[in-house]
């Protein structure tokens, strides 16, 4: 045999045979690869998954594309059923719209400072009581993990009308049924009477209150979730580290501030991430919480964007299905402005959110 | 003599134990102290409301001063007995909403377990298609989720009242901004085709049914998909080793080691698809719900209650027949 020469042989179906001496060439790799049925299969499957990620991601992306091709577009391209997605006459003039008459940036500053507060708040807060679920054996525990999945199960839709009653005559640990048939005004009614005798209630309607009330006390929306898997990420952590720190002297909370919490970063990023959006476009609690807002009343928020929108727009589109095309095009615009922020924090952050995830040794 | 040495010896031992249980017990109830008392002080006073509602009337009346009062007038059980036999629509919007979810739960667990196991393999631009995958997680809710609905609705209504061109432009961008919407496969087509092979007309329609509304299977099966991926990694890979060393396919170890491994999530996803969809807005019952509140209040809050038991039972069952089938490691 020549010893220079390589010898590729197809033994079975799977199976190549190859004398070679030195180093292969790259076309001679390539051919021995393609000897095997193998590497076929592997080639067309590779190729079959590619094309169905594809598929999946432009359906996923398609009604962001269609909505941002619309934002450029004005009243005449909007009806004209030869115009599509790349806009005749480019223009800017609905994001001037909802800049200059419907104060988005007013409402950008305000929905951040609350996102951004009311997020750091639930994650702390889901990352103590996930972490007391876990790893404290205290009598009610069970129950305790029981309460959470059910504030989660327990949609806030069934509750809010509860809620709006509540916030109209602020109270705690009373329900206002039993203030129509007791005539009695609650702790809170009583100290504000007896602060201002004119006031028998306090209302919270159309403040920002209520969110920092659920977030304190872990009840906003989907907290339970989080709950959930920061403790599972906590019962991953084995108890030796905090036991070594015990005998090291150092306490409960310090041990959870100083070794734990660092641990749980990746996580926390994660339910940060989560809470952080899901407020940002939250409308339902919105809905809720400023039911009855006055037009410039209290504070101006996202929602309220899209709200002045359609009134604004509105008047006309009863009549006229142009305008109301129209109207819901810019709304889908207002509704891009919106979310725009929150796609370049997930630029920057959706390696964290799956890594956190991914850390988080999560067992059922 | 000894008897009563052994008893001063142990007895503060025992002491000792018991408060150093009760110190860590103590640290536990104050770790959960905050929502233990947004439990007790603000969701527990909110809950009993909402099931009085349910019980009873509300009525707006003027008291002796001339100003309105709002009094509340127990009705009992009244509100319950509307809703199963009065209203016209309420058990048939119950039972298509449970008939969605049943639809749908299956869909999304089978969905977001596919795209995990693809995502969690080595591929091209793998890190590319997990940003694009958990966008809805992030971003498909709550504003964008309402105005998605506002358009099809819109969009519906224009073309039925408009005639001529308004209404053909109005069908156009509704097929521009809605993908879901449209019709991506027609039922007609996937008939002929099925028609000679003696699978079932359910089959078919169900597969129909999913194919149309993969977009919206999509957008809700984020968080299950980032929750298998989180499954799937905590796989150890000596495992998948083993199995290569003994020749199994590929097929193989999908059903006999990842499948059963990642059986937990498959329950934990199978609970949150099932509240996830149910608690969803968007829900055929809820919207009728909704209306009802609006219409009447008592009746309305009776209804969330009735398809919240109606769901808690579901998630029951689930949770009862997934179980039996679960594999937990055992893990020293």
């Amino acid at each position: 045999m020549d010893s220079n020469k390589t010898v590729i042989r197809k033994e079975t179906k799977n199976k190549i045979h190859v004398d070679y001496e030195g180093k292969l060439s790259f076309k001679e790799r390539l051919q021995a690869k393609l000897k095997t049925s193998n590497t076929w299969i592997r080639v067309l499957v590779n190729i079959f998954r590619f094309v169905l990620m594809l598929g999946v991601s432009f359906v996923i992306l398609f009604p962001f594309i269609s909505k941002i091709a619309g934002s450029f577009m004005t009243k005449a391209d909007v009806i004209d059923p030869t115009v599509s997605l790349i806009a005749k006459n480019f223009t800017l003039e609905q994001y001037k719209y909802i800049i200059t008459e419907n104060q988005y940036f007013t409402a950008l500053v305000n929905t951040a400072l609350l996102s951004l507060s009311v997020a750091l708040i639930q994650t702390f807060i889901a990352c103590l009581v996930g972490y007391g679920l876990a790893k404290f054996k205290f009598k009610g525990n069970k129950i305790v993990m029981a309460l959470v999945v059910f504030t989660m199960v327990v949609p806030h839709q069934t509750l809010s009308l509860a809620i709006q009653m509540w916030l109209s005559d602020f109270d705690i640990m009373q329900p206002k049924s039993w203030e129509f048939t007791m005539g009695y005004n609650g702790i809170v009614g009583t100290i504000a009477q007896w602060i201002d005798p004119t006031k028998t209630q306090v209302s919270l309607q159309n403040s920002l209150v209520p969110y920092y009330i659920f977030s304190v006390c872990g009840l906003a929306f989907k907290n339970g979730l989080y709950i959930y898997l920061l403790r599972q990420f906590f019962k991953g952590v084995p108890d030796e580290l905090e036991e070594s720190a015990y005998v090291d002297g150092s306490g409960v909370f310090r041990t959870f501030f100083r070794i734990i919490i660092p641990l749980a970063v990746p996580m926390m990023i994660t339910v940060f991430l989560f809470s952080f959006s899901w407020q940002w476009t939250d409308q339902f609690y919105h809905s809720v919480f400023f039911a009855t807002q006055q037009e410039g009343e209290g504070v101006f928020l996202m929602p309220n964007v899209i709200e002045q929108v359609s009134i604004s727009l509105g008047a006309s589109a009863e009549t006229d299905t142009t305008a109301l095309l129209y109207k819901s095009v810019v709304e889908n615009t207002a509704g891009m402005m919106i979310i725009a922020p929150l796609i370049i924090m997930y630029l920057f952050c959706q390696k964290y959110l799956v890594q956190g995830i991914e850390r988080s040794g999560l067992v059922g | 003599m000894s008897n009563s040495n052994e008893k001063t010896l142990t007895l503060p031992k025992r002491h000792r134990k018991a408060s150093l249980d009760a110190k860590k017990a103590r640290a536990g109830y104050l770790f959960v102290l905050p929502f233990l008392i947004g439990i007790l002080f603000v969701y527990l006073p909110i809950l009993i409301d909402s099931i009085t509602y349910s019980f009873s009337n509300f009525i707006i009346e003027i008291n002796e001063q001339g100003t309105p009062e709002r009094v509340l007038e127990f009705v009992g059980f009244d509100h319950y007995n509307y809703a199963f036999t009065t209203s016209p629509d309420f058990v048939g919007k119950l039972v298509s909403g449970l008939q969605n979810l049943i639809f749908e739960v299956p869909a999304i667990i089978i969905f977001s377990l596919f795209i995990a196991v693809v995502l969690n393999q080595k591929m091209l631009g793998r890190a590319v298609f997990r940003a694009i995958f958990f966008v809805p997680v992030i971003i498909a809710t709550g504003i964008m989720e309402s105005l998605g609905d506002n358009m099809a609705t819109q969009a519906t209504q224009s073309s039925v009242e408009a005639g001529g061109a308004a209404a053909e432009s109005a069908t156009q961008t509704d097929g521009a901004e809605q993908t879901g919407g449209a019709q991506i496969i027609s039922m007609l087509d996937v008939q002929a085709l099925f028609a000679n092979m003696k699978v079932g007309q359910e089959l078919v329609t169900y597969v129909v049914d999913l194919v149309n509304n993969i977009y919206n299977i999509i957008n809700y099966s984020g968080v299950q998909m980032l929750i298998f991926l989180a499954g799937l990694q905590s796989i150890s890979p000596q495992i998948y080793e083993a199995c290569k060393i003994d020749g199994a396919t590929g097929w193989e170890t999908f059903w006999k080691v990842t499948f059963p491994m990642i059986s937990p999530m498959i329950l934990v996803n199978a609970v949150y698809t099932v509240i996830d969809s149910f608690t969803r807005t968007s829900n055929v019952t809820m919207t009728y719900i909704s209306g009802e509140v609006g219409r009447n209040l008592g009746q309305g809050s009776a209804m969330y209650w009735i398809y919240f038991l109606s769901v808690i039972l579901i998630i029951a069952l689930v949770g009862a027949i997934m179980s039996s089938f679960i594999f937990y490691q055992r893990r020293d």
